[in-house]
C-alpha cells in the first residue's frame, strides 16, 4: 500500500477510483452512459456520421412519443426478465449465464399451449406455467452439478446454453414445426397470446408478467427471511453458513428462480410479440436476450427496481437504434447502432470492474505478504 | 473549437431538412436478420433498389433488422413516417410483419421478395426458380453423362414452399438432360443426391452434405441454401485438392447471384440466378412510372428475373465481389481465366442443349413443372424418381 504512495500515477488512479466508487449506484450507471454514448459519438464522428443527428434520432425513436415508448417498454419487457435471472443469482453468489438457454427452452414449452384448448385467460396462464416450469428445469442442470459435484457454473450454464440451443433448433425444425410453414414452430392460439396493449405497437401485457416478477423477486430477496439467507450467503457464503444458513438451498433457490424467470422471459416473446407468435427456426426473435439481459443487471445493479430502468433504457435504445438507421440524410447503419450500444455497456462494466480492483489488490497484496514473509524465515535458516 | 464545432453542428441540424427537400422522392428497402454481406440475396435486393433510386433520383433509406423482433417496428417505423414511396421487404421471413403492416398502413405502397401478401397496397414478387433450375439440372445431367459420373447434387435449406420450385425445376432439367445425353452418347440416366439441412445459415452442414454427395459421385452439387454453399464450395475445393486437379468436375453450381467468380473462378460452372436486384428495381420503376398495383409479379426466364449464368453476368458479378470486398481487384483477370478453362470442360453440344431448353421454356414449348405444397412437391418427385426406388 505505501509503496506507490509516492507516484503521482498511482495517487491519480485512486483518486479516481475512489470517485467512481464513491457514488451512488445509480449514478454510477448515469454516468456510465454518459460516457458510453460520448464513446459512441467520437466513433460516428470519426466514421463521418453526424453524432447530434444520430443521437437526435436515437432519442426520439426511443422516447419521442407514446408510440415509441411503448415500443421500447416491448423491446425491454424481456431483458428485464432475463437480467432478473442473473441478478437473483449474483446475490446468491452465483454467476449464472444460463439465462439464454433457459429462455429459448421456456419459448419452446409456451409453444406446446398450441396442442391443446383451454378458455382465454387459462390458456395464457398454462403458457406461463409451462414456461416457467421449463426454465426452471433446464436450470436445475447446472444448480444440480454445482451443488453435487462442485461443477462451476459458469461453465456449466455456457454449455447448457448451446445444449439449449440446439434443443430448441431440433424441436422448431422437427416436431412443432409448422407443416405449411416450415421455417416455424405452430403458431400459438389467439387465446394464448397476452393481448397488445397499446394498438399499433409490440407492447403487450406481458409487460404486467415482467414488472410483476421484478417486484416479486424485490420482496422475496428484501423482505423475506428466505430472502435474507440468499443476501447472506451471496455476500459471505462463510459467515452464512455459520450463522446456520443452509448454502445448498439458497444457491438451489436462486438458480430455480433464476430459471422459472428466464423461461417467462421466452413465454413473454413468443405469446406476447407480434406477428408471428411461434418460434422462427434459427430463433432469430430469441437471440441474445438472455446475453443482453446480463448487460441490463449490471446497469441495474443486480436490483430488480433497477433493472426495470435499465430495461427501459435499454429497451430505448433498440427501439431508437432502428429509427437511427433510415433517419436524415445521413443515417447511421445498424453495424454502427450496434457499436455504439456496445460502447455504452463497456462503459456501464466500468464502474463495476472498479469495485474488483480494490480486490485483485487486496490478493495481489496478500501474496507479496506471504512471499516476502516466506523471505526472512529463509534468510533466518 | 469546441464551441465551433458545437455551432456547426447544429447549424447543420437546421440546415438539413431543407436539403431533403430538394430529393423528389423515397424508398426504403427492409431486410430479414441476414442482413449485409452474404454477396447474394440480400445484397442484390440492396444493389437493385439502390440502383433504381440513382436512376430515378430517389433517395434510399436501408433498414437491417438485428433480430426478427425488429421486422414490424422497422416497417411500422419507416410507415409511419408517410415519407416514403415504396417500402420493399427483401426476404420470405417478413412476411408475418408485412402482412400485419399492410393491414395498418393502407396508403403505404410496400413490395416483398419471395412471399405472397394478399393486400391491395402489396406487390408481392416472385420467382419462377423451377426455369433457372431446370437449365442447371439439365447442364449437371449432360455433364455427369459425359464424363461417366453417376449422380449430380443438391443442397437445400429448410423446407419451404419456395425451395420446393428449385427442387422441382431442378428433378425436370435432369431428366431432360438424361433424355438429351441418351441421344447424343447413349449413356443411361444420372440420379439426383438431395438433402434438406434445415438451415439458411449453418455452412459447416452444406460441406458435410456436399462432402456426401461427391463421395457418392455426384458430378457437381447445386447450392440451394444461400450461405451454405460457402460450405459446398469448401467441400469441392479440398475434393479438387487432395485428387490434384485444378478444374472439371465435380463442380459447384451457385444460387440466386452469380456466385461462379467464388473461390477464383475454379470450380464454380454455372449459377441459377435469381435476379432479386431485378425484381426491387421493377418494384421502384413501376411505383415512379406510376404502374404500381398490389397482387403477385412473378419473374421468370422471359422477364429476366431467373436465369443460368452468363459471361457477361460473370463480369458484372465480378465488380459486385470487389465492390464488397470478397474478391480482389488483381484477382480478376485470373478469375475470369480460372472460369473460361472450367468451362471449356464441358463440350460445346452440351451448352447448347442447355441453350435449346432455354428457348424452349422461352417460347412456351417447354413447361417446366413447379410445386408449392408438399403434396405437389411429392407429385413431382414421383414423376422423375431420377435413381430413386
Amino acid at each position: 500500500m505505501t509503496g506507490n504512495e509516492g507516484q503521482p500515477g498511482g495517487r491519480l488512479l485512486r483518486g479516481v477510483h475512489r470517485t467512481l466508487t464513491g457514488l451512488h449506484p445509480a449514478l454510477e450507471s448515469v454516468l456510465a452512459a454518459v460516457v458510453g454514448l460520448l464513446v459512441g459519438a467520437v466513433l460516428m464522428y470519426i466514421w463521418g456520421y453526424d453524432p447530434w443527428r444520430a443521437y437526435w434520432a436515437l432519442l426520439r425513436g426511443a422516447y419521442g412519443g407514446s408510440y415509441e415508448i411503448a415500443s421500447s417498454i416491448a423491446r425491454g419487457v424481456p431483458l428485464v426478465l432475463t437480467g432478473l435471472t442473473f441478478a437473483i443469482c449474483l446475490r446468491g453468489g452465483m454467476f449464472n449465464i444460463g439465462a439464454e438457454g433457459q429462455m429459448y427452452v421456456g419459448a419452446a414449452a409456451a409453444v406446446c399451449v398450441a396442442y391443446f384448448k383451454l378458455p382465454p385467460g387459462l390458456h395464457v396462464v398454462a403458457g406461463v406455467l409451462l414456461a416457467a416450469v421449463a426454465g426452471a428445469v433446464w436450470s436445475l442442470g447446472p444448480a444440480l452439478l454445482k451443488l453435487t459435484r462442485g461443477v462451476h457454473e459458469v461453465i456449466s450454464t455456457i454449455m447448457f446454453n448451446w445444449i439449449g440451443r440446439f434443443l430448441v433448433f431440433y424441436l422448431v425444425a422437427y416436431v412443432l414445426v409448422d407443416a405449411r410453414q416450415g421455417q416455424r414452430t405452430v403458431q400459438i392460439p389467439l387465446s394464448a397470446r397476452f393481448p397488445v396493449l397499446v394498438r399499433g405497437t409490440d407492447l403487450s401485457y406481458s409487460v404486467f408478467l415482467a414488472v410483476a416478477f421484478a417486484l416479486f423477486v424485490y420482496v422475496l430477496l428484501w423482505h423475506t427471511a428466505t430472502g435474507y439467507e440468499v443476501r447472506a450467503a451471496g455476500l459471505t457464503p462463510t459467515a452464512a453458513r455459520y450463522g446456520g444458513i443452509s448454502i445448498k438451498r439458497t444457491m438451489l433457490l436462486s438458480f430455480i428462480l433464476g430459471g422459472v424467470a428466464a423461461g417467462l422471459a421466452g413465454a413473454a416473446t413468443v405469446m406476447g410479440l407480434p406477428p408471428t407468435y411461434a418460434i422462427i427456426s434459427g430463433l432469430p426473435q430469441l437471440m441474445n436476450l438472455g446475453f443482453d439481459g446480463m448487460a441490463v443487471a449490471m446497469v441495474g445493479r443486480n436490483h430488480p427496481i433497477g433493472i426495470l430502468v435499465a430495461a427501459l433504457f435499454f429497451g430505448g435504445l433498440n427501439a431508437g437504434g432502428r429509427v437511427m438507421q433510415f433517419y436524415g440524410s445521413n443515417p447511421v447503419p445498424l453495424e454502427m447502432v450496434r457499436v455504439v450500444m456496445g460502447a455504452i455497456v463497456l462503459a456501464m462494466a466500468i464502474p463495476e470492474l472498479a469495485r474488483v480492483f480494490p480486490a485483485l489488490a487486496a490478493s495481489g497484496r496478500a501474496l507479496v505478504g506471504m512471499l516476502s514473509r516466506k523471505r526472512p524465515v529463509e534468510e533466518a535458516a | 473549437m469546441r464551441k465551433w464545432l458545437g455551432l456547426t453542428l447544429v447549424m447543420a441540424l437546421v440546415a438539413a431538412p431543407a436539403v431533403a427537400q430538394v430529393v423528389t422522392g423515397k424508398v426504403a428497402v427492409v431486410l430479414d436478420v441476414g442482413g449485409r454481406g452474404d454477396l447474394s440475396f440480400n445484397d442484390m435486393g440492396f444493389k437493385g433498389t439502390d440502383q433504381a433510386a440513382k436512376d430515378f433520383g430517389l433517395e434510399m433509406a436501408e433498414v437491417q433488422s438485428a433480430t426478427a423482433a425488429d421486422y414490424l417496428p422497422n416497417l411500422r417505423n419507416l410507415a409511419r413516417t408517410g415519407q416514403y414511396d415504396l417500402i420493399i421487404c427483401v426476404g420470405f421471413l417478413l412476411g408475418d410483419a408485412l402482412a400485419q403492416a399492410a393491414q395498418e398502413f393502407p396508403q403505404q405502397k410496400f413490395a416483398i421478395i419471395d412471399s405472397v401478401v394478399d393486400a391491395p397496397n402489396v406487390m408481392s414478387i416472385v420467382f419462377r426458380e423451377n426455369e433457372m433450375s431446370a437449365l442447371v439440372g439439365a447442364l449437371g445431367a449432360m455433364a455427369a453423362a459425359h464424363y461417366g459420373y453417376p449422380n449430380v447434387g443438391v443442397v437445400l435449406g429448410i423446407e419451404i414452399p419456395v425451395l420446393y420450385h428449385f427442387e422441382a425445376g431442378y428433378r425436370f432439367g435432369i431428366d431432360w438432360g438424361n433424355k438429351k445425353a441418351a441421344e447424343v452418347l447413349g449413356t443411361k440416366p444420372v440420379g439426383l443426391l438431395y438433402t434438406y439441412t434445415g438451415s439458411f445459415s449453418d455452412i459447416a452442414l452444406g460441406k458435410a452434405a456436399t462432402e456426401a454427395m461427391l463421395a457418392q459421385g455426384a458430378v457437381g452439387v447445386y447450392n440451394v441454401a444461400g450461405p451454405l454453399g460457402i460450405g459446398d464450395l469448401e467441400a469441392i475445393t479440398e475434393f479438387h485438392r487432395n485428387r490434384g486437379t485444378p478444374s472439371g468436375p465435380p463442380y459447384y453450381f451457385g444460387v440466386d447471384a452469380n456466385q461462379d467468380w467464388l473461390g477464383n473462378g475454379q470450380h464454380g460452372l454455372a449459377s441459377g440466378m435469381k435476379r432479386v436486384d431485378v425484381g426491387c428495381y421493377s418494384a421502384v420503376e413501376a411505383v415512379v412510372k406510376g404502374t404500381f398495383t398490389g397482387g403477385v409479379t412473378s419473374l421468370g426466364l422471359a422477364e429476366g428475373g431467373v436465369g443460368i449464368s452468363k459471361f457477361v453476368d460473370l463480369l458484372e458479378f465480378i465488380d459486385f465481389g470487389i465492390s464488397a470486398g470478397a474478391l480482389k481487384a488483381e484477382d480478376r483477370d485470373l478469375t475470369i481465366a480460372n472460369w473460361a478453362v472450367n468451362r471449356g470442360t464441358v463440350p460445346a453440344w452440351i451448352w447448347r442443349a442447355v441453350d435449346e431448353l432455354e428457348a424452349g421454356i422461352l417460347d412456351g414449348t417447354i413447361v417446366v413443372p413447379t410445386a408449392d405444397t408438399v403434396d405437389e412437391m411429392q407429385a413431382v418427385r414421383a414423376r422423375y424418381t431420377l435413381g430413386a426406388p
